[in-house]
């Protein structure tokens, strides 16, 4: 059967992902066409597709994801039983003394490798992640100067890729993007030219994952803490490394409210629950935070193009680097192996994953899946 | 000079049904004239409204049915001659005022015209309202013809004045907006002095208060009327028989009956086997008559519309009379030869006469039939109800779909009476999901607003038109604002009462004689109710659509947003071009993924063709109005607009 098969339209999309609250909201079918919108973090179907293959499934990341082949794509190689992907190196790194630590969370690294390529021509804009408030708002900036406007965590679904696909619609081709994993995914599947289009050319210039663990609905977090604090007076929001176990909200007249993180973590999306992957694997780098460091990141370089804009950063001082203690290293393993281990046992309870036909949500090899869940 | 005021005796005229009620009122020398607009009844206030200069009338369109009644029976009070007109469902609206006026009494000849709708082609329910005339003890007539609908309107003046009552003239559709060649008579001058006089006593009917207490003095002397009524439609030349002198069948019938059961006797030629009594007296029934009639014959049919009013009637005189008449069988809608539902022809006619008097008539060759069929069905594209070109309400519920859509708690839209009311089909996007009264959307909306006490989390949208909100939609609109009910009230404000021909209302500047006169301000009323009011022009989709979910979210009482942009037929507007529209081919996606015919599949806007050859969207430069709005929608850029200097 020709791969392209499994591709289907929007009518499927609706069926698998959308009424089976799989999605994310990610952003990967918004502004490819006028039937699919964003609105305060969830996705909305405008009107019905007639069409029976099209970009919103093939670019879906909750559904119909063939791992070994996106690997195959992105790698070389087949999708193994590393629980951090595959990857050439590991470091410790933060901002360099190029940057000016101007309000980003953690180390920096992500705000400065983006200043990086988009100073030095690696990419021509840049799809970030920027607040309206407490909304997440994606982004395209073209100008090195609105990096750091966009820094700082986002703790709720975003539907950032909708800034990518009109970035695209507008014609760049050399586009730097800081991802969550599903949208790292997502990347990874538009790349693949899915849909074998004779005209394709790889719109990305830098795919910058960052870690994740799980995001909230933004609705359900925007009307439980309009329950217990003024939202409009809320300065930052942070999660501290554990084993704090609490969100803490700084308000705009210096207080400090404190929430037990298991309260919050009733607000998760569900389509959190299946994801797989902690340290966005599909990407050129990923970047996190350090465990038990709040001013340091770990930085994974995936790819060879994430290789060379990382050392260059290094090397022009826009980022510093040094090697991973091995501690750290194992408990990132652990943390990473340990978020595949649950979803893939709960998806594969539910059926799942590597079901006959089409439409199934992920298809991974059998012995790599046994040997995650072991 | 128009053709109503021809004070030519004996002059013949073709005559629409409702000039011809118009026509009938000027011979009877009416003053005041109001009513409200509805389908089949407008022209008579717009005929009358034409005229109203020269002949020293006063009409209006009144701000709803039951206000328009009293204005009316005003007039009559003060011993002038006055004529209010609605359609059937006015009648419901206008009923609580009708119900106390029958006992009160009229003065001045006073004549309530009700145009029903038999098979709702423009009404949202078939109501008959001849019941009304029964149900409130007042004379009913019913125009058969429309030299009938001139000469009994004059009589019913004449006949009010008689027995001091209100006299219902009933149409219908076919009648109304039919038209047939009338021989006018004598216009009488209108008497213009006006006075209330209520100083006599509570029972002196022409000098004391004007009330319906004390009601059993006022109910006696209503019954007492319609005795008197009686005595004259004995007498009635409104009521005709054609026929052998002893029938095989009676049809009795009334009203458009008679048009559709003379022509299916005549194709049928059964002039000999059928007699055909027509009444134009239809309540209270003249019992002297129709036993003279009944005895004439065991088989009896009916012919009527709807619900089956004459029939009941007269089988209870047959019953009370089976002695004299003898016992009869009785054809009609009880025994299925006549359906309950929907508007007659004479076809239906003719075969409930076939199988009654065993005919054999084949009214076509069923092989000439489909050959006359074929080039119909062939030549005739799929349509289905749409919105004109350019219409406000398209741009509307586009903008409050998508708000919709993307809020995501499955919100609805209350539904309400107007063009807009084809908000629930693909043209409107579905949108609306209950559709009921005027005014019953925001009603409807105040109700569902106050559920969330039981767990419901939708959020709840009313429409309304300008002319629906001064209508009925304003008391809804106090009991949501009263009650805290947490609803989102969109009024398409398209400046007129567009539906049914741009009849002015209480919001515009201008009345029915096209008079200047003060304008209502609804963004004010909606604040001084206490609403929270903002006010959009639909065109700006983004703009909208971010208000509605802006609007979606607040969930702190009553929100009006007014969306106003004239009707793309209001005379202000038409033959004019805001944009000049066209399409760039090379940007037009068609069917491909990223936009799969957004404007000729969902849009829908009958001004935007599909290329089937070309494969492209194109503009139909007959039908677009270039009001520029699919431009807004175009996901490729494609639809141009360029402003008309």
């Amino acid at each position: 059967m020709d791969e392209r098969d499994k591709i289907k339209g929007q009518n499927e999309l609706q069926e698998m992902v959308l009424n089976t609250k799989l999605c994310t909201g990610c952003g990967a079918c918004i502004e490819l066409c006028p039937y699919f919108k964003s609105y305060k973090g969830r996705t909305a179907i405008l009107f019905p597709c007639t069409l029976t293959q099209g970009r919103c499934f093939a670019f879906c990341p909750k559904v119909e994801v063939d791992l070994d082949k996106l690997s195959q794509g992105s790698f070389g190689k087949p999708y193994g039983d590393s629980p951090l992907g595959s990857y050439q190196t590991i470091m410790v790194s933060k901002a360099g003394e190029k940057v000016d630590n101007t309000g980003f969370q953690a180390g920096g690294t992500v705000s400065s490798l983006t200043l990086f390529a988009l100073k030095k021509g690696y990419v021509d804009g840049a799809v970030l992640t920027d607040r309206d408030g407490l909304l997440p708002v994606p982004r395209f900036i073209t100008n090195p100067e609105d990096v750091f406007t966009c820094a700082s965590s986002k703790y709720t679904a975003a539907p950032t890729l909708s800034a990518l696909n009109r970035a695209i619609s507008k014609g760049f081709r050399k586009i730097g993007i800081v991802a969550t994993p599903c949208q790292a995914l997502a990347i990874a599947l538009m790349r693949s030219n899915p849909l074998k289009d004779n005209d394709f050319i790889d719109p990305t210039g830098l795919v910058i994952g960052i870690f994740c663990t799980w995001a909230m609905d933004f609705r359900a977090f925007e009307g439980f803490l309009s329950a217990r604090v003024n939202i409009s007076g809320i300065k930052k929001i942070d999660i501290p490394p554990p084993p704090a176990e609490v969100m803490e909200i700084f308000m705009k007249r210096g207080k400090k409210i404190t929430i037990p993180l298991d309260e919050v973590r009733a607000l998760i999306l569900e389509g959190c629950s299946y994801c797989i992957d902690m340290t966005a694997e599909f990407s050129d780098i990923s970047v996190g935070v350090l465990e038990g460091h709040p001013g340091m990141n770990t930085l994974i370089v995936r790819t060879e193009r994430g290789q060379e804009i990382v050392d260059n950063a290094i090397q022009e001082g826009y980022i510093m680097a040094s090697a991973i203690p091995e501690e750290k290293l194992q408990h990132l393993i652990w943390a990473s192996l340990n978020k595949k281990r649950r979803a893939l046992i709960k998806a594969k309870q539910e059926e799942m994953l590597n079901k006959e036909g089409n439409g199934t949500f992920l298809r991974l090899r059998a012995e790599v899946l046994e040997k995650l869940i072991a | 000079m128009s053709n109503l005021t021809d004070n030519r005796e004996g002059t013949q005229y073709l005559l629409m049904g409702n000039e011809a009620i118009a026509r009938g009122a000027l011979e009877a020398g009416v003053n005041v004239a109001s009513g409200y607009p509805g389908t089949p009844s407008s022209e008579i206030i717009e005929s009358l409204a034409k005229v109203a200069k020269e002949r020293n009338l006063y009409v209006e369109w009144s701000a709803n049915e039951k206000v328009a009644l009293e204005v009316a029976a005003a007039a009559s009070f003060a011993k002038l001659r006055s004529l209010c007109a609605m359609k059937q469902v006015g009648v419901n609206v206008a009923s609580d005022f009708l119900l106390h006026l029958g006992l009160s009494g009229t003065r001045g000849g006073m004549v309530l015209v009700t145009c029903d709708d038999p098979g709702a082609l423009s009404s949202s329910n078939e109501g008959p309202s001849r019941y009304f005339a029964r149900m409130f003890e007042i004379p009913l007539l019913e125009p058969g013809d429309f030299q009938e609908a001139k000469d009994m309107t004059k009589w019913a003046f004449e006949l009010s004045e008689e027995l001091k009552n209100v006299v219902m003239v009933r149409s219908v559709t076919r009648v109304s907006h039919a038209s047939g060649n009338v021989r006018l008579g004598k216009l009488l001058e209108t008497k213009s002095r006006a006075k209330f006089k209520y100083d006599g006593s509570s029972l002196d009917a022409d000098e004391g208060p004007a009330e319906s207490v004390p009601v059993g003095e006022k109910h006696r002397l209503q019954q007492e009327k319609l005795k008197t009524a009686t005595k004259f439609f004995e007498q009635s030349p409104f009521n005709t028989y054609h026929g052998p002198e002893k029938p095989e069948l009676l049809i009795i019938t009334a009203s458009a009956g008679n048009l559709y059961t003379r022509e299916a006797i005549s194709l049928l030629g059964a002039e000999d086997r059928v007699g055909l009594l027509k009444l134009g007296t239809t309540w209270p029934l003249p019992p002297r008559l129709l036993k003279r009639y009944l005895s004439t014959t065991d088989k009896i049919m009916f012919v009527e519309e709807v619900l089956p009013f004459l029939e009941e009637n007269v089988k209870v005189l047959a019953a009370e009379n089976a002695r004299e008449v003898g016992v009869k069988t009785f054809y009609g809608k009880n025994e299925g030869a006549i359906p309950k539902t929907g508007e007659l022809n004479p076809d239906i006619v003719v075969s409930a006469l076939c199988k009654i008097l065993k005919i054999d008539y084949l009214a076509m060759d069923p092989e000439y039939e489909k050959k006359l069929q074929m080039p119909t069905i062939a030549g005739v594209p799929e349509r289905a109800r749409t919105f004109c070109p350019g219409c406000p309400h398209r741009a509307s519920f586009w903008s409050i779909h998508n708000a919709l859509q993307m809020d995501n708690r499955k919100g609805f839209v209350c539904g309400d009476i107007g063009c807009y009311a084809m908000g629930r089909f693909p043209c409107g996007f579905e949108t609306t999901k209950t559709l009921h009264a005027m005014g019953s959307g925001a009603g409807l909306a105040s109700g569902f607003g106050k559920l969330a006490q039981f767990g419901m989390d939708q959020p709840v949208l009313a429409v309304c038109g300008d002319s629906t909100f001064f209508h009925a939609v304003m008391p809804a609109l106090v009991n949501a604002v009263h009650h805290k009910s947490n609803i989102t009230l969109v009024v398409l404000d398209n400046s007129g009462t567009a539906m049914t021909g741009f009849q002015p209302h209480p919001g515009l500047p201008v009345n029915a004689m096209g008079n200047k006169v003060p304008c209502v301000d609804i963004a004010k009323v909606c604040e001084a109710i206490g609403a929270k009011v903002e006010i959009k022009d639909p065109f700006d989709l983004e703009e909208t659509q971010q208000t509605l979910n802006r609007l979606l979210e607040d969930k702190q009482g009553v929100k009006v947003l007014i969306l106003q942009q004239a009707c793309a037929l209001s005379p202000e507007k038409r033959h004019t071009k805001q944009y000049e529209m066209h399409i760039d081919e090379n940007l037009c996606l068609g069917e491909d993924c990223g936009c799969n015919r957004l404007c000729t599949r969902i849009f829908q806007c009958p001004g935007l063709v599909w290329d089937k050859d070309k494969k492209k969207a194109r503009i139909d430069e007959a039908l677009c109005v270039g009001c520029g709005v699919c431009s807004l929608i175009c996901p490729a850029g494609a639809i141009k607009r360029k402003e008309v200097a």
